[in-house]
């Protein structure tokens, strides 16, 4: 079957697919622990027999019995070598069953291992793994392959590369979802856009999910689907019960989705484990008087990552690239590369993504070095740290092709230009693995003065491409600005080139941008009046540098004016509260008119200041302290208590008095002649215990609440307790144990409080005390931090 | 038994919401302002980053079970009654370990040494969450391995030091997972450290 046969197969019809094996052949006496595969060579007669039943039932596809014919999976068995063999015989007998008018899909799943940078094997190991089982299924003559059943997008690489590398029959792509993404943490859009640009000629979903599951996922892929959408359910969730594995849902039920289904974009549709052959008559039956919708394709351009997409176009918020990675006068990232610090790498990487880079550009062109393992080595450093896509900057082919073969979703290859050696080299590379790219309208004789011109090799550059199956979204066209400082026009035919892509040409575009301004002063202004100018022209996108807040705050309030932020949501939520005249956005919250209300809202920053602002108005620190944060931490705790508050809100009330008592502590000493405390308390997680953010948590409260602390730390015995204890002259032990083994300690430290004669009361605490346990050794149990607070007040009181 | 099978760098899907449940969070009582709830995200994010999480695996025989018993092929002994009950009619026990790292635990400390204890308690939360999570990939994967077998694993999967399975039995996981290769050392009251560390059995039984 060719490509065009297939896409034309789908046309204006719904294709069933077959449905569940495993069971059936189960149910005929395949064993487990054996090979499934090889008893299934053991039993042709059997299998062709149920696959046959699924033609019978209306399927249009069959899949071949080899989801485990994978050489490192048959490894299991003692099988590998004869990997092409079964593959062979399996695909032979599908087609058996299939007969003259039922398509035979090569059904290839995972491997069994994970691929790095998750498990051990190797991208290429895989590829070479799947063309073993890819070579067998040819030789048996299959209509078309199916890979399916995956989890992590990589290894559907993998093996889409492997399909593609060996033939040219079409492919369909089944990914696995746990609810909304892969558990290697791939979402439905940026598996369908990695897939269909990397050549799957169907995507879909299969496993796991039941039919209402996947009504969700379908809807969530059509919108950006170029390609036919397929999905194969199970029959429900499965439960295991005694050792068996349960589907509740019935045929009628099951098929009952079907229309649900196809509203939502479904093409071609079966069923996973759990389903029968009278499934998927059912489904055949509902299919046969429906029709697949049309919906409307998103015009965006569109890239991503394994686990993230960015959609690219004029109506959209403005797309920052960051230009951090690239080490053009960046002497620190330079000097990291040279040493392979991927670390630094990294963090650039989220610096710029918290800051709102989209996509980030990563260029490895540093003189000494081998760009094509340092290229490699920072996408995967950069894939690791962020869920940004990618531009990969480079005019290197091998290290261009390396990144790419390797990059787990659908990269922006920058650039390639009218140049003869980067057409003929860096646009097959960028078809092979479907890639978007930046044009460059330059060409042979150089960067062209004047837009005409510039146009002139965009459309010629755009020409050739389209001949490779590329179109207007898989483009993004760099206006190329140059700097005013040596040409006065720099700018203006660079907009003028943005003006015509998004009027008459309606391709994206983007600048680099900083360019404009290169040898001039006050850059920045420069840069921010050029993106401003060039926003209200139509660009689309800039690599330009995220961490610059007039930059970005530029973009965002161009976005508010082109209507891209519709009634400036976006602008206000960033900037609400922003002083006039200040660049830079305001994070926190409008500071607080109390002291007290200061406290309740745990606002630190506030809190030291307000403080500092009662001492000048003439009020005295006990005065501050009394009527001001007392109240406020007790009402903090009473909130605490009745869930108005939770944790953190509990700890920043504490934090923000923490500020405050800075402050005010030194004017109370200085007025009193003494810090008067409710009582000493000595406060440690016992031996062989090193658990103690919670410990550190009812010391902060103690403090807090006037109480003198001595924190011992952690994982210490009771001797040093005892110690501290009375050469503290103690009011209180307070003990913490997170561990039924260190548990014990606590009655330990009680008895030897007694042998040194300490009559002081123990509190204790930890997640797995109680009340009970406690008081078995004459301890105080309180279930956590603001209790201990109470508890210990309430220890005091009775002395 | 089958060996020890590593994947690294996971990334897992989490729930947010059991997050906050275990910051003492009330749907229904507590208020927090969008500002809190930034940063909180921030912090989410923050941890997700500095998690560098490894999960292990393998596989080995059930040879019987007495409850509370279950006695494994190489003669080890897990006890529980819960255990035993979730086991019951498996022939194999998948054991799992997940460890978030040491970068983890230095971000901790080193948020608290700075006075960020509210920053701190949510870092640790997620961290302890988001690690535990990471066992959910090691089962989806294991049970991709199972399918083309007739094999399914068990929903639900236990730790020890849940309900009577007691936190001793560590010692047992952590030999036969082989902890020490993970960075990971067990303490002599049964403490993994670092403390994102967490051993997990469910069951393998017939489809």
């Amino acid at each position: 079957m060719t490509k065009k046969e297939f896409k034309k197969l789908f046309h204006n019809k719904l294709i069933i697919l077959d449905g569940g094996m495993g069971t059936l052949l189960q149910k005929l006496g395949l064993p487990s622990g054996v090979c499934p595969e090889e008893w299934a060579i053991q039993n042709t007669e059997l299998l062709i027999k149920t696959q046959s039943q699924y033609r019978e039932a209306g399927s249009n596809i069959l899949y071949t019995f080899t989801f485990g014919a994978n050489p490192i999976k048959l490894k299991e068995y003692g099988l590998s070598d004869q990997t092409f063999e079964i593959n062979r015989l399996l695909a032979l007998a599908a087609r058996k069953a299939a007969g003259d008018d039922v398509w035979v899909a090569g059904d290839i799943s995972s491997c069994g291992s994970l691929l790095w940078p998750f498990g051990e094997i190797e991208f290429e190991e895989a590829v070479e793994s799947f063309k073993t089982q890819v070579k067998g299924l040819l030789a048996g003559g299959v209509d078309l392959f199916v890979i399916e059943t995956m989890l992590d997008i990589q290894e559907a690489r993998a093996a889409l590369l492997a399909v593609k590398e060996l033939c040219d029959l079409p492919v369909m792509v089944t990914m696995t979802y746990e609810g909304e993404r892969t558990l290697m943490g791939s979402d439905p859009v940026s598996a369908l856009v990695t897939l269909q640009s990397l050549g799957a000629d169907a995507v879909g979903c299969n496993c796991s999910s039941g039919p209402a599951e996947m009504v969700s996922l379908i809807a969530q892929m059509k919108p950006y689907a170029r390609v036919p959408l397929i999905a194969k359910p199970n029959a429900g969730k499965p439960r295991l019960e005694k050792g068996k594995t349960l589907f509740d849902m019935d045929a009628e039920t099951f098929a009952s989705y079907t229309t649900a289904l196809v509203e939502a974009g479904v093409n071609g549709l079966g069923g996973c484990c759990g389903t029968t052959p009278a499934y998927i008559e059912k489904v055949a039956a509902v299919a046969r008087d429906l029709k697949p919708v049309k919906v409307e394709r998103k015009p965006y351009s569109l890239a991503c990552s394994n686990r993230q997409t960015a959609a690219i176009h004029p109506s959209l918020p403005f797309t920052i690239i960051g230009e951090r990675l690239n080490p053009t006068g960046k002497k620190a990232l330079k000097e990291a590369l040279l040493k392979g610090d991927m670390e630094t790498v990294a963090e650039l990487a989220r610096e710029q993504v918290e800051a709102g880079a989209v996509l980030l550009d990563i260029n490895a062109g540093v003189p000494g070095i081998n760009e094509k393992e340092t290229l490699v080595a920072m996408v995967n450093a950069v894939c690791n740290a962020v869920p940004a896509p990618i531009l990969l900057d480079s005019s290197n082919a091998e290290a261009l092709e390396a990144a790419l073969r390797i990059y787990p979703g659908r990269a922006v290859i920058n650039s390639i230009s009218g140049e003869t050696e980067k057409l003929e080299k860096l646009l097959p590379l960028a078809q092979k693995y479907g890639a978007m790219f930046v044009l460059l309208p330059v060409d042979d004789h150089g960067v062209p003065e004047t837009a005409e011109e510039r146009i002139a090799i965009i459309k010629k550059v755009y020409d050739r491409a389209k001949k490779l199956g590329f179109n207007k979204e898989d483009i993004l066209v760099d206006g190329v600005v140059m700097t005013v400082a040596s040409n006065a026009h720099g700018a203006k035919e660079a907009l003028k080139v943005v003006a015509w892509c998004s009027g008459k040409f309606r391709a994206n575009t983007t600048l680099g941008l900083s360019n404009v301004s290169f040898g001039l002063p006050g850059r920045e202004a420069v840069n921010s009046a050029f993106v401003a100018m060039a926003m209200a022209k139509g660009l689309s996108t800039a690599i330009l540098n995220p961490n610059n807040e007039q930059m970005v705050q530029t973009v965002r309030a161009s976005d508010a004016l082109m209507a891209r932020d519709l009634n400036a949501v976006n602008y206000t939520s960033l900037y609400a509260g922003q002083k006039s005249g200040s660049a830079q956005p305001q994070k926190e919250k409008a500071v607080s008119k109390t002291l007290y209300e200061a406290i309740l809202s745990g606002s630190r920053e506030s809190a030291g200041e307000l403080a500092r602002l009662g001492l000048l108005s003439g009020r005295t620190a006990k005065e501050l302290i009394d009527q001001e944060l007392i109240p406020a931490i007790q009402k903090v705790g009473d909130f605490y208590e009745k869930k108005q508050y939770f944790l953190p809100q509990l700890i920043r009330g504490a934090e923000a008095m923490e500020k405050a008592m800075e402050v005010l502590t030194p004017e109370l000493v200085r007025d009193s002649g003494d810090q008067p405390h409710q009582g000493t308390v000595v406060i440690a997680t016992v031996k062989g215990d090193v658990h103690d953010i919670g410990k550190n948590i009812v010391a902060m409260l103690l403090k807090n609440y006037g109480f003198k602390v001595i924190d011992l730390g952690k994982d210490v015995d009771a001797d040093s307790i005892i110690h501290a204890a009375k050469t503290n002259n103690a009011d209180i032990i307070a003990l913490s144990a997170l561990m039924t083994t260190t548990m014990s300690q606590m009655p330990l430290v009680m008895d030897r409080m007694r042998e040194a004669g300490l009559d002081i009361p123990m509190m204790v605490g930890g997640a797995v005390l109680d009340k009970k346990y406690a008081e078995s050794f004459g301890a105080h149990f309180s279930n956590d931090a603001y209790g201990a607070v109470k508890l210990a007040k309430s220890l005091m009181n009775s002395k | 038994m089958t060996p020890v099978q590593v994947m690294r760098g996971l990334k897992p899907q989490y729930n947010k919401r059991l997050i906050y449940t275990r910051l003492g969070y009330d749907r229904e009582r507590t208020s927090l302002s969008p500002e809190l709830e930034q940063e909180v995200e921030r912090l989410l994010t923050l941890t997700e980053n500095t998690l560098n999480i490894t999960a292990a695996y393998r596989m080995v025989e059930i040879k019987r079970i007495d409850s509370p018993a279950i006695v494994l092929e190489d003669d080890t002994v897990l006890s529980g009654v819960r255990l035993a009950e979730l086991l019951d009619g498996c022939d194999q026990a998948l054991l799992m370990l997940a460890a978030g790292g040491s970068r983890i635990m230095d971000l901790i400390h080193r948020l608290q040494e700075e006075n960020r204890m509210s920053e701190a308690v949510v870092v640790d939360a997620a961290a302890s969450e988001i690690t535990d999570s990471a066992l959910d990939i090691v089962m989806a994967h294991v049970t991709t391995l199972l399918r083309s077998r007739g094999r399914a694993l068990t929903s639900m999967r236990f730790s020890p030091g849940y309900g009577d399975f007691e936190i001793t039995q560590q010692r047992d996981f952590y030999r036969l997972l082989n902890g020490e290769a993970f960075g990971i050392t067990l303490n002599e009251a049964c403490l993994l450290i670092p403390e994102k560390s967490v051993f997990a059995i469910a069951g393998i039984g017939k489809q």
